[in-house]
């Protein structure tokens, strides 16, 4: 097998796999300074989201990344409320309990493929019971309902 | 600014057939010849170009828009141009001209900033505290917003920018002004964020004075900003209180655009829709709050479900463009069962989070998807069941207490239509500026309704494809039969019903590019006056909305100080007075305290409390009970501006109190009066 490339790809995942621990780093500095609270603003509100939605496959429909990038805040906060919640409930709240936690999940969600949204995936419908699409042949294939071509997103 | 093209163009990037099945066929065709000679990253920028370009502002691009365009029209210079000054280009380019009125608009913001003397709030808030340049940089950016709308299909990002500088603009500055937190109820929230804090857990079991104990049994928003104040090695969250509308709005914008792109290939839409509903969205429920947080997580849901639960087989005509608006979009893509439920599961953890956070957002969310299943094409009884079941589980065990004490009132307040629908408990707000506000809002919510029900009557064909987005914004207002939400109700069915207003509010105001008709024409040239004169009206009365009352908004840190301090002193368990909540720090440690706002009732029982304030008060303190009286100004401010008393009634019971052997005065300055309860003097 060869070795693993560093595709941009790639970088991405080790990019979203290593914010946890960096928001965690963080930490060490001086409450309130700004390279502290940054990083760990940004871990939150976007990294599990984005763990959890990429990588797509390729060929999605234009607007999929919208999609992405527009729901990968409020999944965040969700998991990170839940996550937050859980502890509280268990007496067992920590910072650092917390972002362990929260970057466990980004680290391991980070290596998987993305939670597949069908609608954005092009010929959506095509693949009626089939895998969800990862092949590049349907990358230029439009559904035939699909009257808007190169301009959805919807 | 309007040029009709030879033909109407309605699709992508091909003009309109006259048969719809051969306009698929050639649709089909020529989309597969433009794919196969672009590479795929051009075909996603490509995809948004042509998604708007189709509807470009209040141009229609001719048969040409689909090739390559030489002369750089959009910006991007061709060949023609290359002779020209590289400079001279650029400053007569369309990016130029979105440009100026952002960086006019913003010098003018930043000079007014240090200039807004919100130190000296009168009865108009900051209304007439804001220097008219701060009024002049809100009108360049509305003007530079619509000037943005005519390339909105081909550059969207410059009317995303202007929303952006719109929502910092409008809301930023007491987050970069004031030096203690905005908006009393934000001041309970840190309250209860320190609280947990420091207790390490919640309680939900105990019962705490005043209704508080609801916030342990939902403690999902509060345990995430208790997370982030520990993250950010701050004391409190009121460090960043302040900034939580810009944030929210920053957050919700998107999931907004994701909604309403569903329903409209037509970005001019798109964006208007967004415009009005940062404007309209005057009900001051985007400050840290488990409602605006759970707001955010609701429109969430709703986006996925309007984009993937799409049941096969049931859009029927609405993906044939012959019977769509031309500035409608397509049904999305059908989705399989097996693809829904994977949907459903990724939207769990967010439908949790809305339950654990808050009580009335799950309520609304079942009743929108309820909605949605009355169509054939959201018809998704397993998602409506799911999120039912987490709803019930929630209720009956963390939030049981009080879903119970609920239900025992339902029976009361069910059916009463007038008195849930009620804002507040008082009469009309009292003094010139509050009277402003309740006009303003007043006005809002007709231009708003009379824009969206416009665009519903005349607009049949957007109304059948974006009919989702049209009963999710009626189905919160069977609640209004059901409970009243603290005189809170009416401003929550607004805020769930806004996305759909908003959007049918600008359906009104954007005609569709595509007809040709002569009614049509009239229409846009009709618009292209009417929608900057709307946005400039709604401005208008978004201020006095958002910032009329903001007299109670802000509370001097002396203020802070002085309420603290009262608190401080009175011992564990003593029943602290004050004439409402609606001031900073009012649940300053609320479990060590009870607290009696004593005008939040009805004005009759005002008018009699006013006769005789410390008889009434005295009348009231359970006996051996240590009590303490706080009157602060900013509770001035909340009394005449909710109403609660008449002009001049709260200097009058100060005085009352303050001349009564019933009552000592423990302290007084210009942040306010404290007074301890002295029931020894009574015999």
């Amino acid at each position: 097998m060869a070795h693993p490339r560093l595709t941009p790809r790639v970088q991405r995942r080790a990019a979203l796999a290593a914010s946890g621990w960096v928001a965690l780093a963080a930490t060490a500095l001086p409450g309130g300074s700004p390279a502290r609270w940054i990083p760990v603003l940004a871990f939150v509100v976007l990294a599990p989201g984005l763990a959890l939605l990429l990588p797509q496959p390729l060929g999605l429909r234009p607007g999929a990344r919208l999609e992405a990038l527009a729901l990968a805040a409020p999944v965040s906060l969700s998991v990170a409320t839940l996550v937050a919640t859980t502890l509280f409930l268990a007496k067992a709240f920590s910072l650092t309990v917390f972002l362990v936690v929260l970057a466990l999940f980004v680290s391991v969600v980070a290596a998987l493929p993305g939670v597949p949204l069908p609608a954005a995936t092009r010929g959506a419908v095509e693949r009626d019971g089939a895998r969800p699409s990862r092949t590049r042949t349907l990358r230029f294939r439009v559904p035939p309902f699909r009257k808007r071509g190169t301009g959805g997103g919807g | 600014m309007q040029r009709q093209g030879p033909a109407p163009v309605t699709g992508s990037d091909v003009p309109p057939r006259p048969a719809a099945a051969d306009r698929e066929a050639e649709d089909r065709e020529a989309r597969e010849r433009a794919a196969g000679e672009r590479d795929a990253g051009e075909r996603d920028a490509g995809g948004q170009e042509a998604a708007g370009r189709e509807a470009a502002g209040l141009r229609i691009p001719g048969p040409e828009a689909g090739a390559a365009r030489p002369d750089g029209e959009d910006g991007r210079t061709g060949g023609s141009t290359a002779a020209r000054g590289r400079l001279a280009a650029a400053l007569r380019s369309p990016d130029a001209l979105n440009l100026v009125p952002l960086l006019v608009a913003g010098a003018l913001w930043l000079w007014a900033l240090p200039g807004i003397d919100f130190r000296s709030m009168d009865e108009f808030g900051l209304l007439d505290r804001f220097p008219l340049t701060f009024y002049a940089a809100l009108a360049v950016l509305t003007c530079g917003f619509v000037i943005t709308l005519r390339r909105a299909g081909t550059a969207p990002l410059w009317p995303a920018t202007y929303c952006a500088a719109m929502l910092v603009a409008l809301k930023a500055p007491p987050a970069i002004l004031y030096d203690t937190v905005r908006y009393a109820w934000a001041s309970k929230h840190d309250a209860i964020i320190s609280r947990l804090l420091d207790q390490g857990t919640v309680h939900p079991g105990t019962e705490l004075s005043g209704g508080m104990s609801a916030y342990d049994q939902w403690p999902g928003f509060f345990s995430l900003d208790a997370a982030l104040v520990r993250a950010f090695g701050v004391d409190a969250a009121a460090s960043f209180i302040n900034w939580a509308p810009v944030a929210l709005g920053l957050l919700t914008v998107p999931v907004l655009i994701l909604v309403y792109r569903t329903f409209s290939d037509d970005w001019r839409l798109v964006w208007t829709g967004v415009w009005i509903f940062q404007l309209a969205n005057w009900v001051g429920q985007d400050y840290l709050s488990p409602q605006g947080f759970s707001y955010l997580l609701y429109l969430t849901v709703f986006a996925v479900v309007v984009r993937h639960f799409v049941l096969p087989g049931s859009a029927g005509p609405l993906r044939d463009r012959a019977t769509l608006d031309p500035a409608a979009a397509a049904v999305p893509p059908p989705t399989t069962t097996r693809q829904r439920a994977v949907a459903v599961l990724f939207l769990v953890p967010v439908i949790a989070t809305i339950n654990a956070s808050h009580q009335l957002t799950p309520v609304m969310l079942c009743a929108s998807l309820f909605a949605l299943c009355l169509t054939r094409r959201y018809r998704n009884l397993g998602l409506l069941a799911v999120s039912g079941l987490i709803m019930l589980v929630w209720n009956l065990t963390m939030g049981r207490e009080l879903f119970l004490d609920t239900l025992g009132t339902l029976r009361e307040k069910a059916g009463d239509l007038l008195g849930n629908s009620r804002p507040g408990f008082a009469g009309d707000p009292t003094g010139p500026g509050p009277e402003l506000v309740g006009s303003a809002n007043i006005l809002m919510v007709l231009a708003l309704g009379g824009l969206a029900a416009a665009a519903v009557l005349l607009r049949r064909r957007l109304v059948r494809s974006a009919l989702p987005l049209l009963l999710a914004a009626a189905a919160p207002l069977p609640m209004f039969a059901v409970n009243d939400y603290g005189g809170e109700m009416i401003f929550r069915v607004y805020l769930f019903g806004l996305p759909g207003a908003a959007f049918f509010a600008a359906a009104a105001l954007v005609p569709a590019a595509g007809a040709a008709s002569r009614a049509a024409t009239i229409a846009r040239r009709t618009a292209t006056v009417a929608l900057p004169l709307t946005l400039v009206a709604m401005l208008a009365g978004f201020l006095p909305s958002y910032y009329g009352k903001e007299g109670m908004h802000y509370a001097p840190p002396g203020e802070t100080a002085l309420t603290r301090r009262a608190f401080d002193r009175a011992p564990e368990g003593a029943l602290i007075l004050a004439a409402t909540g609606a001031f900073a720090d009012s649940y300053y440690r609320y479990d060590h305290y009870e607290r009696w706002f004593f005008t939040e009732q009805e004005v009759d029982e005002n008018l009699r409390m006013l006769k005789d304030p410390a008889g009434y008060l005295a009348g009231g303190i359970p006996a051996g009970r240590p009590a303490y009286v706080i009157l602060t100004p900013t509770q001035g401010e909340a009394v005449i501006g909710e109403g609660y008393l008449p002009e001049g009634g709260f200097d009058r019971l100060g005085k009352a109190l303050k001349a009564s052997p019933l009552f000592a005065v423990v302290e007084e300055s210009r942040y306010g009066l404290v007074l301890r309860y002295r029931p020894t003097t009574t015999g």
